[in-house]
């Protein structure tokens, strides 16, 4: 039965209407989920790619919630003189705080109850508390900064601050300019790899966005992709129920001949690229099983991530996943591990977060460097703010909480161009006001950017009339001094 | 050849002059300016160096330019000198000039270096040279001696208007319809017939959408539902009604400024309250007031102008003539909304309207109507009531009126612990079927406030109460009465609850605490708790300490209703010093008695029939009961209407100050005063000086953003890019139009059309630029890949939404119902989980079910701004405003065609719909309801080869057969699981195809 468009047809100039043909992909080579690494390829660099890379790629450990610097990182001996006294004045300089303790009638100060060691680092030294055993034992490999600042003092404006360069929602995330900026380096994996990692402390955590790894105005491929730990590891992954690889295979097969012979008629070279997304999509149902079958890893390995890396979700077994992600080429892979918000209850929580990330951020560091790939792997360890000095609701001696501060906070640093064994900026007495070597959170970013061979104030796309980069519109610099 | 090689060069600069050329200031020169040089000596003050600015003709004139001497001129010197220190732009900047443009700038200069305004900023005229969309193209195509492709054959061109006007494909049957048709207009018709369907309204508003960032949650911190959806649908009517834009324009913009606004007027306002709210502990809420203003301000100008205002928040706009002060001018026109600045996680975030759907104004209208009914029976009772004074005196008696039995009064707004019991559930009730049980361990209470006819005090007024007290009785029962405030307590037992002052009319002792296991009437006299005659009661509290008590019929005793005579009752009122009757009765009382007329006697009389005269109040008892009965009904239903958020303008407007760096807590000493950015067009006279003189100015004819923005993002949504490819941005950043003319004449034939939308499309998709096939030679597709000469027909991937609704539609499981709340139909688990905070009322994701939920059109696919759907891809998501969508093709793509179950389900009802076909001719069914057209015979051997592969694996593996089939929502009735599951994976092949989710 003829169709009926057949007879209207005839009546018109048919160029080249049904024209058939072979599987017609010719030299397009089938791309990868990104362009292939840029330099790589021969082409010559952008000029946003005019520094030496240090980083190949980078491990961002994101502790979401603000971990409390004062019984992590940041000693203060002097604020045990202080305990249940208020916070002079004079330290505070009026600065604003939350709307959850300005209510409140005294800002009485709550010194850490936990023990801090000062260790070798190779330098001056570093002061850990015991809630970090194992991080104290690698004191030596870490560039402690002591002293991050931000503006922002809620968890959602400070979080996607840290994550896109902006308060508001809408920018592009650190990991999309890199898979930008850099192109990728695998060919069956994606470039920005996110994790959310389960938590121990009360379950009412500070929330996440998608926005934190989306890529706001850069095209949607540089965002972030969602390797999850229950259902499908990528969205979508698995063949449904009733398909299995070879119905998969016969399908494509054929859906890709059909494709080639659509690409003859129009001659649209977008073609061409769908049927090589269609086989990325292929194999990347081969790949991603291979990456999260974990069961070529040494029982010796398990051992030093904790008996927690065999438990999907956790911390600990994301730490492995990064490092497993980071052999296979993956650019960019950032664990958000929630849970740090501790308004009350120190002494229950904060234990049980640090249970939860100190031997596995340990063990990750050792692994990349046994592996020899601490010195192209950057790995970065921070929350979005900082806490108070003084406490919110009941103190005692045993039990307290803090509340935001965005004055000063601490973080660190690993591998990839960074210093080793070093602490850098200093606080006044009370963690309150940072008195050497200010961080803003702009330059931390522009650090990062410079040490994966990033120009951060090249590195920039035209939207909404302004040149937009992630560091912002006031130039700022890498932090030089804790450069290699 | 020479042609080719013209061709080839202005393919490569679009926008750029060939050699020879004149030079056009706007097209050549401004963008290398803007791009290299306004930064430093441009509009900013603050940043401009040695005074000189090179985006006012006299300044640089008189500064660095001689027109015709590139000698004279030292701009030409700096830009072309080998001293590092001299040269411009300084080579820190990294924004050396090319070859290519010092050739522009030095031919610029030598011809006399003219300046233009700035071309978006002139209000657009009808272009010489043209009167419609091909005659611009065609000059352009000949211009560079491209020609244009020929005409799309039929079944890709109805395919085209199918998608582009309703979002949805054609059928076969209207294809051939179409066919049939050998008229002139048969095209026409089909336009007209796809402009009509509601499904054209559906899909305009998504582009909408998308730019006002509409969702269905707040976008922030705990991204707790929004009930906004009924804005949504207003935007659908819009578009369907073709609601003229620049009504459509002023109604969103200021709906509520309008003279008596309709309710639809105020849900348009939902425009300015799109934007994403936060209720985060910890916030300060001026901060949180700008962030909303400022998104409000930003939209605005992206929106309606084009214009990237929100640079002007922290300092003087680098590249366009806004200066900080105007911004914070503009700023002060959104800024004072009547409302709290968080949200309080509400779905409400008032100010809020009750929208009526259909149904619901049906019982609204016929509840309304039978109220009107027993009001005018009530009046004409009263009317009729044989009323005749009493032939002796008699005296007025106290008499007793309910105002709480089973039901409060109307107007009532109920907090605590209102719990309703039965009767013939065997709890204690005195009066009525129904009591109210209250138990707690301390303080307890029932209460409402805002009674819509209080209770009037008279001399003798007495409230009484009924009270059963359990087994566990409680320490202490309160009666408390709300007269401007609640410090009127009279209280029974223990004195355990502390408010007012003990023994003063705030908390007055009664005596101890009554019998228990029985009803016991409590009575209060009104001066017992400080209510004096005239005092207007709206609430009262049933409160107690602990234990359990029923609570029963309450209300007023007094001889205010208890009287037989109405001259009596005159009498009685005239004595009085002061009247507590409403002031026009009070007024007559007060009159000479001789003077009264006799209108002013039936007022009298009336009122008195109606409200004091005992018989008469029994007689109308019944009337007045019915009355009751209908209002409440009228709530209960008006209070299960949704909501949406709206604006409600301060009463007084909130001042708004210039912030250093656009700091909240930086204010300026003076506030600033509304006003509009000097460069554009001055508020038309007469216009009010607020948003709604802002929505008049914006269509004026002066206007010159307005109409050339808006029929830019139409262009853009048919043929993937704008004439001006920067849609978010016409200021001197944005990109030159590929075709100004066009442009300009499609801006005024628009505006002139009465704003006519539907027309505006109509042109676009009759023109034969929008008619040309997208058949094209490689190399074509090479040399333009934008198509921005137009040279070709459309073809791009279809966006997510289309390409959903477009699987459920061929396969038949599409539900056309328009509008209501958003729907959520199935997606991966734990994607909400894995960032939602514990607390959110949106950390679960409960999929819906039925099809009426899960097969609707994506439009209404429930939009959790946090974590959007994931079948969005592409898709902004709907935080902050975006105008434009980018388009990538990524294997996590393919993997969804593939793999997500609603895809899958699409592909097995799309079998389904043909299984009973001999399996021959399903391939070529297969083909042609989703490309509308044959297959080729190579093609139809390839689907045939692959589903006898498939069949011959499925007859091995039933099992896997069945599995397949049975994924998603509708059942699968087939008796041939092996062979529906190898036509489901053919099917899966014909939805996965480029031809199928491309636009061709």
């Amino acid at each position: 039965m003829d169709h009926p468009i057949i007879d209207k047809l005839t009546l018109q100039t048919r160029r080249h209407f049904f024209k058939t043909s072979g599987l017609g992909l010719g030299s397009a080579a089938l791309s990868s989920l990104l362009t292939r690494d840029a330099i790589a390829a021969g082409e010559i660099p952008p000029a946003f790619r005019k520094v030496a890379p240090k980083a190949k790629r980078a491990i961002y450990l994101f502790m979401s919630g603000a971990p409390a610097q004062h019984d992590l990182f940041d000693h203060k001996p002097e604020m045990g003189k202080w305990f249940d006294k208020d916070l002079p004045d004079s330290v505070r300089m009026g600065q604003r705080i939350t709307t959850m303790t300005s209510g409140q009638k005294r800002f009485p100060i709550a010194p850490s109850k936990y023990a801090f060691e000062t260790v070798d680092n190779g330098s001056d030294g570093a002061t850990i508390s015991e809630l970090l055993p194992y991080t104290k034992k690698m004191v030596k490999d870490l560039c402690i900064i002591k002293s991050m600042h931000t503006e922002a003092i809620n968890h959602d404006p400070a979080i996607t601050y840290i994550c896109t360069g902006n308060q508001l929602p809408g920018r592009a995330s650190l990991g999309s300019w890199l898979s930008y900026g850099l192109g990728s380096m695998n060919d069956n994996l994606p470039s920005f790899v996110v994790l959310n990692a389960t938590w121990s402390a009360k379950r009412d955590a500070q929330a996440i966005y998608s926005r934190l790894w989306g890529s706001g105005p850069l095209p949607s491929k540089y965002q972030g992709v969602l390797l999850r730990s229950a259902g499908d590891p990528v969205l979508f992954l698995n063949n449904p129920d009733g398909i299995d690889p070879s119905t998969r295979r016969r399908m494509l097969d054929s859906l890709n001949r059909f494709n080639a012979k659509t690409y003859d008629h129009f001659g649209d070279p977008e073609i061409q690229t769908r049927i090589a997304q269609y086989e990325m999509a292929y194999r990347m149902q081969t790949s991603v099983p291979e990456l999260t079958d974990l069961s070529t890893e040494k029982d010796s390995t398990f051992e030093s991530y904790g008996p927690d890396s065999k438990k999907p979700g956790t911390f600990a077994y994301c730490a492995l996943m990064a490092r497993r992600l980071a052999e296979r080429g993956v650019r960019f892979t950032q664990i958000f591990h929630r849970g740090w918000d501790q308004h009350f209850n120190i002494s229950r929580d904060l234990p049980l977060q640090c249970r939860d990330v100190d031997q596995a951020s340990y063990a990750l560091v050792q692994d990349l460097k046994q592996r020899g790939m601490l010195d192209d792997t950057l790995v970065i360890w921070g929350g979005e703010f900082g806490r108070t000095a003084y406490c919110q609701g009941k103190l005692t001696r045993d039990d307290y909480g803090r509340d935001h501060h965005p004055r000063c906070f601490s973080i660190w640093m690993a591998g990839g161009g960074v210093k080793p064994g070093i602490v850098h900026g200093e606080t006044d007495d009370f963690s309150y006001n940072v008195t050497r070597d200010p961080v803003h959170i702009h330059e931390l970013n522009a650090t990062l950017l410079h040490l994966m061979g990033l120009d951060h104030q090249r590195l920039s796309v035209k939207h909404q009339g302004l040149d937009m980069r992630l560091t912002g519109v006031e130039p700022v610099d890498p932090v030089k001094d804790i450069l290699l | 050849m020479l042609g080719m090689l013209k061709s080839i060069f202005l393919l490569a600069t679009v926008t750029v002059s060939a050699a020879g050329e004149e030079i056009v200031f706007n097209r050549d020169i401004r963008p290398i300016l803007s791009e290299k040089c306004f930064h430093c000596h441009g509009p900013d003050e603050n940043t401009r160096e040695a005074k000189l600015r090179l985006d006012v003709a006299e300044v640089a004139y008189a500064e660095a330019i001689v027109p015709h001497s590139l000698e004279k001129s030292e701009f030409w010197e700096r830009v072309t000198s080998d001293d590092e220190d001299e040269i411009m732009p300084p080579p820190e900047t990294d924004k050396a000039l090319t070859a290519e443009e010092l050739d522009l700038l030095k031919r610029w200069i030598e011809q006399g270096a003219e300046y233009q305004d700035h071309w978006a900023f002139i209000a657009p005229v009808r272009p010489e040279g043209g009167s419609s969309i091909d005659d611009f193209v065609d000059q352009r195509l000949e211009e560079v001696g491209v020609e244009g492709t020929e005409r799309a054959a039929p079944h890709v061109l109805l395919r085209r208007l199918s998608l582009d006007l309703t979002g949805l494909p054609p059928t076969p049957d209207e294809l051939a319809d179409f066919l049939k048709d050998d008229s002139p207009e048969a095209v026409e018709r089909q336009v007209d017939r796809l402009l009509a369907s509601p499904r054209y309204g559906e899909h305009m508003s998504r582009f909408w959408l998308d730019a006002v960032r509409y969702g269905d949650t707040h976008g922030l911190h705990l991204d707790n539902y929004r009930e906004f959806w009924p804005y949504r649908d207003w935007v659908v009517s819009a578009f369907n009604d073709n609601k003229p834009w620049n009504e459509f324009i002023v109604e969103q913009l200021a709906g509520d400024l309008l003279e008596n606004p309709t309710v639809a007027q105020r849900v348009a306002t939902g425009y300015n309250r799109a934007h994403v709210t936060t209720a985060e502990g910890g916030s300060i809420k001026e901060e949180v007031y700008v962030r909303n203003v400022a998104d409000r301000v930003a939209t605005f100008g992206t929106v309606m102008l084009g214009l990237t205002t929100e640079c002007a928040a922290c300092h003087d706009h680098k590249f366009d003539p806004i200066s900080q002060k105007e911004y914070y001018q503009l700023f002060a026109y959104f800024n004072s909304l009547d409302a709290d600045p968080m949200d309080g996680n509400k779905k409400d975030h008032a100010p809020v309207v009750r929208v009526a759907a259909p149904e619901h104004e049906e019982a609204l209208a016929t509840a309304r109507a039978e109220l009107q009914n027993q009001r005018e029976r009530l009046a004409k009772a009263i009317a009729e009531y044989d009323y005749h004074e009493p032939k002796e005196a008699v005296r007025p008696e106290p008499v007793e009126v309910t105002w709480v039995d089973d039901q409060a009064p109307a107007g009532a707004k109920l907090e605590g612990s209102w719990k309703w019991v039965d009767k013939v559930e065997g709890e204690p009730v005195l009066s009525g079927s129904k009591a109210r049980a209250q138990s707690g361990k301390d303080t307890v209470q029932h209460f409402f406030t805002g009674a819509k006819a209080p209770i009037v005090v008279a001399e003798d007024t007495v409230f009484f109460a009924h009270v059963f007290l359990g087994k566990n009785a409680p320490e202490q029962i309160m009666l408390q009465f709300h007269s401007g405030n609640w410090d009127h307590r009279a209280y029974w037992g223990g004195n355990r609850i502390d408010w007012g002052k003990d023994g003063s009319p705030s908390r007055q002792s009664m005596g101890g605490l009554p019998e228990q296991g029985q009803w016991v009437r409590l009575e209060v006299p009104a001066s017992k708790v400080g209510l004096k005659p005239g005092d207007k009661v709206d609430g009262w509290a049933f409160t107690q300490f602990g234990g359990t008590a029923f609570w029963d019929k309450a209300g007023t005793v007094g001889s205010d209703a208890g009287y037989h005579s109405l001259r009596r009752w005159v009498r009685d009122q005239r004595a009085r010093k002061k009247s507590t009757l409403p002031k026009p009765l009070a007024a007559l009382i007060r009159k000479d008695p001789k003077a009264l007329t006799e209108s002013d006697k039936q007022q009298l009389r009336d009122h008195y029939i109606a409200e004091v005269d005992v018989t008469a109040r029994q007689h109308l008892a019944p009337i007045r009961a019915a009355i009751a009965k209908q209002e409440q009904a009228i709530v209960s239903i008006e209070k299960n209407l949704p909501t949406t958020l709206v604006w409600k303008e301060m009463a007084k407007p909130k001042p708004a100050y210039v912030l250093e760096r656009g700091q909240y807590d930086r204010k300026s000493e003076e506030p600033v005063v509304r006003a509009l950015p000097a460069f554009l067009p001055p508020m038309p006279e007469g216009a009010s000086n607020d948003r709604l003189g802002v929505a008049r100015w914006l269509i004026a004819d002066n206007h010159p953003l307005t109409a050339r923005v808006a029929v830019n993002r139409f262009w853009q949504q048919f043929f993937g890019v704008g004439l001006v490819k920067t849609a978010e941005d016409f200021g001197s950043q944005g990109e030159w139009p590929s075709h100004p003319k066009l442009l300009d004449w499609l801006a005024v034939e628009f505006r002139e059309s009465g704003w006519d939308v539907k027309h505006l499309i109509k042109l676009i998709v009759l023109s034969d630029a929008y008619h040309r096939s997208s058949v094209a030679e490689p190399d074509a597709y090479k040399r333009d890949p934008g198509n921005r000469l137009l040279a070709r027909g459309p073809r791009f991937r279809l966006d997510a939404e289309t390409l959903r609704d477009q699987a459920l539609a061929v396969s038949g499981l599409l539900v056309e119902k328009l509008g209501g709340p958003g729907v959520k139909p199935p997606q991966p688990d734990g994607l909400w989980k894995a960032v939602g905070y514990e607390s959110s009322n949106t950390v679960r994701f409960v999929a819906d079910k039925g099809p009426d939920k899960v097969h609707r059109r994506s439009l209404y696919t429930f939009w959790k701004r946090t974590s959007p759907p994931p079948q969005m891809i592409d898709a902004p998501s709907r935080e902050s405003c975006v105008v434009r969508r980018e388009r990538t093709n990524t294997p996590l793509h393919a993997l969804m065609f593939m793999n997500d179950p609603q895809y899958v389900e699409a592909a097995r009802c799309f079998a389904e719909r043909f299984i009973t076909m001999d399996d021959e001719a399903i391939p070529a069914t297969l083909i042609d309801h989703a490309l509308l057209r044959p297959a080729s015979d190579a093609e139809l051997d390839l689907l045939r080869d692959s589903f006898r592969g498939h069949l011959d694996h499925y007859t091995k593996h039933p099992d896997e057969a069945k599995s397949l089939i049975a994924i998603g929502d509708r059942p699968s009735s087939s008796d041939q699981p092996e062979r529906l599951a190898a036509w489901t994976m053919v099917a899966s092949l014909v939805l996965n195809l480029d031809e199928f989710v491309t636009k061709n």
